[in-house]
């Protein structure tokens, strides 16, 4: 054994060890491309949205924050931030069908900040190239300069209560009353109900209405029949609905339980603090209300609420269920009368 | 042979309409595109996201975009402005105290480019509701500026 010419052995040892150097190689470079890919396959779509975004969104940023050091470029830089902001736009728009919706929020929200803060760069830069025109000596001193002063926030439409103007069935700018509106002893024509701006008012509707505006309650409790169209609620406050309709919307609210009965599903936006529990009204003809307005089947959707600012899988942190220990009785309003007190 | 499939392609083509319902929450939009299309508008939930049909007219073939109007999600519109041939902006007459909020947003919507080429209807809905607005009063609140 050990006399072996060892001339031949470690040259064939040699070569067997180089080629199964070169077998294993070979095989961990075809396990890497097989592993390589299916990965990209996989979630392709929104990784490298999400990589080209990220490179788009760097890109913006250090253009922005260019044009604020180094002056003398600031037009340049500024042009290519907003060639960076359209890209990121695009980018957005042309992956908008496959992104998930909080990822597309997100990217869009993020594109729209850049579009601000390239806006404010730019209203930052146009008086000083004026300055410049004027004294060139002076132009390029640049004095050092206060975080650029924001720009007044845009004025808010002037919202002028057309409600005062234009008289309907309704409710509007009451205190401490009750108000209670049989609809079904008024004259003939499917109209719509609005509740607006009423503060520590009970409100009692019997009977149907084919739509329902609420705006600017605090403090209240509103029981209302059927609603055989859309409910729409804004800025209310610490307020106790108990209702049925066939939809119903509810912006900026908070503090506020709905007792609904709903054949879709009802959506909040700008809410927190919201809960929700079935419907729970009664009153001498409800069923026949209920029924007429294609309301007397419980859907359960009471509960399925879609929260527009909340478009993740995960429950939302604005709105529950009220525990079932905390929840109204029925509550029988057949003995209100329709009036229109002061309590 | 090659040629003509590839014309009678264009030419088919041609006859294809992109349509965008948009419009405020609440204003009807998927309610107005299933009853064209015949279909039940008992359980409408609000849109989230966008839904699209396509209805068949003569030779035409519309492909109808409607698309969520909630507030948070009128951010989205612009993503389907692209390619679009007609715009309809739909209007709840009956909601009197937004009507400023939809005129602006139809305002912001007609400064866009890439919606110049397409014809802009006005819907006037829900004009069965007992006090809204009419179509010439509703015409005369948008163009005024």
């Amino acid at each position: 054994m050990e006399p072996e010419p060892d001339h031949t052995k470690p040259s064939t040892s040699a070569t067997a060890a180089g080629h199964r150097k070169h077998l294993a190689m070979l095989e961990r470079l075809s396990k890497r491309a097989a592993a390589a890919a299916p990965a990209p396959s996989q979630d392709s779509p929104v990784a490298a949205f999400l990589s080209r975004f990220a490179a788009a969104k760097l890109a913006a940023e250090s253009a922005l924050s260019a044009c604020r050091s180094s002056p003398d470029d600031a037009q340049l830089s500024l042009s290519a931030a907003a060639a960076a902001i359209d890209d990121l736009d695009r980018l957005v728009a042309e992956a908008s069908h496959s992104l998930p919706p909080y990822e597309l929020r997100s990217a869009l929200a993020a594109a729209s900040d850049l579009r601000a803060a390239h806006r404010l760069a730019a209203s930052d830069l146009r008086p000083k190239k004026s300055f410049s025109f004027r004294n060139k000596s002076k132009a390029p001193k640049n004095p050092p300069q206060d975080p650029p002063p924001t720009l007044p926030p845009p004025p808010d439409q002037p919202n002028p209560s057309v409600e005062a103007i234009l008289p309907g069935l309704g409710f509007r700018g009451r205190r401490d009353a009750t108000l209670v509106k049989d609809l079904r002893v008024s004259d003939g024509k499917d109209g719509d109900f609005t509740l607006a701006d009423l503060v520590s008012c009970q409100v009692y509707l019997k009977g149907k209405c084919r739509a329902l505006h609420v705006h600017k309650l605090k403090d209240c409790r509103v029981f209302v029949g059927a609603v055989f169209g859309s409910v729409l609620i804004e800025d209310v406050e610490r307020c106790a609905f108990v209702m049925a309709a066939h939809q119903i919307r509810i912006h900026k609210a908070t503090a506020t339980d709905f007792y609904l009965r709903v054949r879709s599903r009802p959506i909040i936006e700008d809410c927190c603090g919201v809960r929700f529990a079935p419907h729970a009204l009664k009153y001498e003809g409800i069923g026949e209300d209920l029924r007429d307005a294609g309301l007397e089947e419980e859907t359960g959707n009471w509960a399925n609420v879609d929260d527009f600012k909340w478009l993740r899988a995960v429950q939302s942190p604005n709105w529950c269920l009220v525990p079932e220990e905390e929840r109204l009785q029925t509550i029988d309003i057949s003995d209100v009368q329709e009036r229109e007190d002061d309590n | 042979m090659g040629l003509l499939s590839i014309i009678r392609k264009i030419k088919r083509k041609e006859k294809e309409m992109r349509i965008l319902m948009v419009g405020l929450d609440n204003s009807g939009k998927t309610t107005i595109v299933l009853k064209i299309n015949g279909e039940d508008t008992g359980v409408i939930s609000p849109t989230l996201g966008f839904n699209i049909k396509t209805i068949k007219y003569h030779k035409y073939s519309l492909n109808i975009w409607d698309i969520g109007g909630q507030k948070t999600i009128r951010s989205y519109w612009r993503n389907y402005f692209e390619q679009t041939d007609g715009l309809v902006w739909v209007v709840d007459s009956s909601d009197i105290r937004r009507l400023d909020d939809c005129r602006a947003e139809l305002h912001n919507l007609l400064k866009e480019e890439r919606l110049a080429g397409a014809s802009l209807l006005v819907f006037a809905n829900k004009q069965d509701i007992q006090g809204a607005l009419k179509p010439s009063e509703i015409a005369k609140v948008f163009s005024a500026t």
